[in-house]
């Protein structure tokens, strides 16, 4: 077994426009997804990131307000999941709410000490 | 995770209007639009962190507290821009930290607030129920053009020009005082009535925004049965009347979306609980009244209707004499249609033939699909099954609800099996 981490990216414009019953439905829908991995014993950790932030450069010469990249680049929130391998992890990323709104699951192998 | 399976239904959309109201009744409608988009933004942070984990344990607060620092921030940002001098909100002043039982009285307040905002008198009917279900009921445009069968750019063309007249024509949210209060509380009343009207309306709409819709103006008008001034015996009557209708809700359509009439409706369907509370506002609507109002005489017929064990059952005399004062105070040609309903009952099909004949030629019935329904069921009880026909076609033509068209077309499709 090992772990994987989803990063979770874009569907942002599409969510703006959601109206709070929309929003709703889609937080229910989150929760159902994260919960049935949880049940699973998939689940290891997650949890999402603030939009605000900054990009430091050159040990700190150049901090940029950001990420600020392009909407659908802007990595919303993070999963960490575990599975016997990158095949299985991809099929469990599969049942995420976030392609309702065009949005993508970046699927990546945590390197583990004893690999 | 689990839990949030449990939560309330519509939880978004309440707190919504909820936290718009606090912030309107704070820094003016002026800022309107700056705290819709505060309110979005905190709704937008909330849907993300709550999906990941649980419910906070007051997601008012929570809410209440990411949408202030939203809109602080926004008002800060503009007030530097434009280097505004004689800013009346000071944003440095503790917003933020309000005890939860405070909050709750002042969400309580404002939303009271509110309501006389939406509905103010400067503003056109379209106007004030646009704006009640946008701001205090929480939805959205979708879901108003989903319920109201109209284009969503339409209703968003509405809302924003119902905005700019809710702006321009209201600076401060208050409560009319005493004076006042009486002739604004009776608009306010018409706009729920007319709210409600457009959820209950039998059409192709969805049937959960309607009935949410439904379930919204009687929680309007909860909430000033709530205020003791408010507390009027037209406003329970109003309540009253909202919450017996309401019971039918579910049996006046059935599974295949076709309209269900009075007398076919499945009563087992209908909502007790909701009928009860109806008589609980009855009762409190007839206490110290001089003189019952429309809403006091249109609750006590859909009373009647309600408690009602089958359609024969129904007691005809008393809803026929609650027509009769209805008319003598105030002559209305629908409540006359209407009217032929309970009289039929009482007098049988040929004398009320006679009175819907009183009708015939006028302008207002020669247009109206209710007239020829009602000549089709007194022309069918009378067996004259050929003009029936021709009366349903009538009925037909006049309606432009879909459903009620193939209801009557269904009706002729049956009776042309029976004649043949």
């Amino acid at each position: 077994m090992s772990n994987f981490l989803f990063l979770f990216r874009g569907g942002d414009a599409a969510r703006r426009n959601q109206t709070p019953e929309e929003m709703q439905a889609e937080m229910q829908k989150w929760g159902a997804w994260m919960g049935g991995l949880k049940e699973k014993g998939q689940l290891v950790d997650g949890l999402p990131l603030a939009k605000e932030g900054n990009v430091v450069k050159k040990g700190g010469e150049v901090i940029t307000d950001g990420p600020f990249a392009e909407g659908s680049e802007v990595v919303g929130g993070y999963l960490i999941v575990t599975s016997n391998d990158q095949k299985g992890a991809v099929e469990i990323s599969k049942g995420c709410p976030i392609f309702e709104h065009g949005g993508n699951v970046e699927v990546r192998q945590i390197m583990s000490m004893d690999m | 995770m689990i839990e949030t399976k449990k939560q309330v239904e519509n939880l978004f959309r309440y707190e919504y209007g909820k936290i718009i109201g606090v912030l309107i009744n704070k820094f003016g409608p002026s800022n309107l639009e700056r705290i819709e988009d505060a309110v979005q933004d905190a709704l937008l942070k909330a849907m993300q962190v709550w999906g990941y984990k649980n419910l906070p344990e007051n997601p008012t607060s929570w809410l209440y507290r990411v949408a202030t620092n939203n809109l602080i921030d926004v008002l800060r940002r503009d007030k530097k821009m434009l280097l505004a001098a004689d800013d009346k909100t000071n944003l440095t002043e503790n917003h933020i930290s309000i005890p939860e039982i405070v909050l709750e009285s002042i969400i309580s307040d404002s939303q009271l607030k509110m309501i006389f905002a939406c509905c103010h008198p400067s503003l056109s009917v379209d106007y004030q129920i646009i704006l009640s279900l946008k701001l205090i009921g929480g939805f959205g445009n979708k879901e108003i053009a989903k319920a109201l069968l109209k284009k969503e750019d339409s209703v968003a063309k509405s809302y924003t020009r119902a905005k700019k007249m809710l702006k321009s024509n209201i600076t401060t949210l208050d409560i009319p005082i005493e004076i006042g209060l009486q002739s604004r509380l009776s608009i306010v009343l018409r706009v729920i009535y007319l709210l409600f009207s457009e959820g209950y309306a039998s059409s192709t709409g969805s049937e959960i925004i309607k009935r949410d819709i439904c379930l919204e103006s009687i929680r309007l008008a909860l909430m000033l049965s709530e205020n003791e001034y408010c507390n009027r015996p037209n406003v329970n009557a109003l309540l009253a009347l909202m919450c017996f209708h309401t019971s039918r809700f579910e049996a006046r359509v059935n599974e295949d979306g076709e309209l269900v009439d009075l007398e076919h409706q499945d009563r087992t369907k209908y909502d007790n609980n909701l009928i009860a509370i109806g008589i609980e506002h009855l009762e409190n609507a007839s206490k110290a009244v001089l003189e019952p109002s429309n809403y006091h005489l249109e609750a006590a017929v859909s009373y009647y209707h309600c408690i009602a064990k089958t359609f024969e059952l129904t007691d005809w005399n008393s809803i026929l004499n609650l027509y009769n004062l209805q008319l003598k105070r105030q002559y209305s040609p629908v409540v006359q249609l209407n009217r032929i309903v309970p009289y039929y009952k009482v007098n049988g099909p040929k004398k009320a033939m006679g009175k819907l004949l009183e009708f015939e030629g006028s302008a207002y019935f020669k247009v109206s699909a209710l007239y020829y329904a009602i000549k089709a069921e007194l022309l069918l009880q009378l067996g004259i099954k050929e003009e029936t026909l021709v009366a349903l076609k009538n009925a037909v033509d006049q309606t432009e609800n879909d459903m009620e068209k193939n209801h009557f077309l269904k009706k002729m499709v049956q009776l042309r099996t029976e004649m043949m």
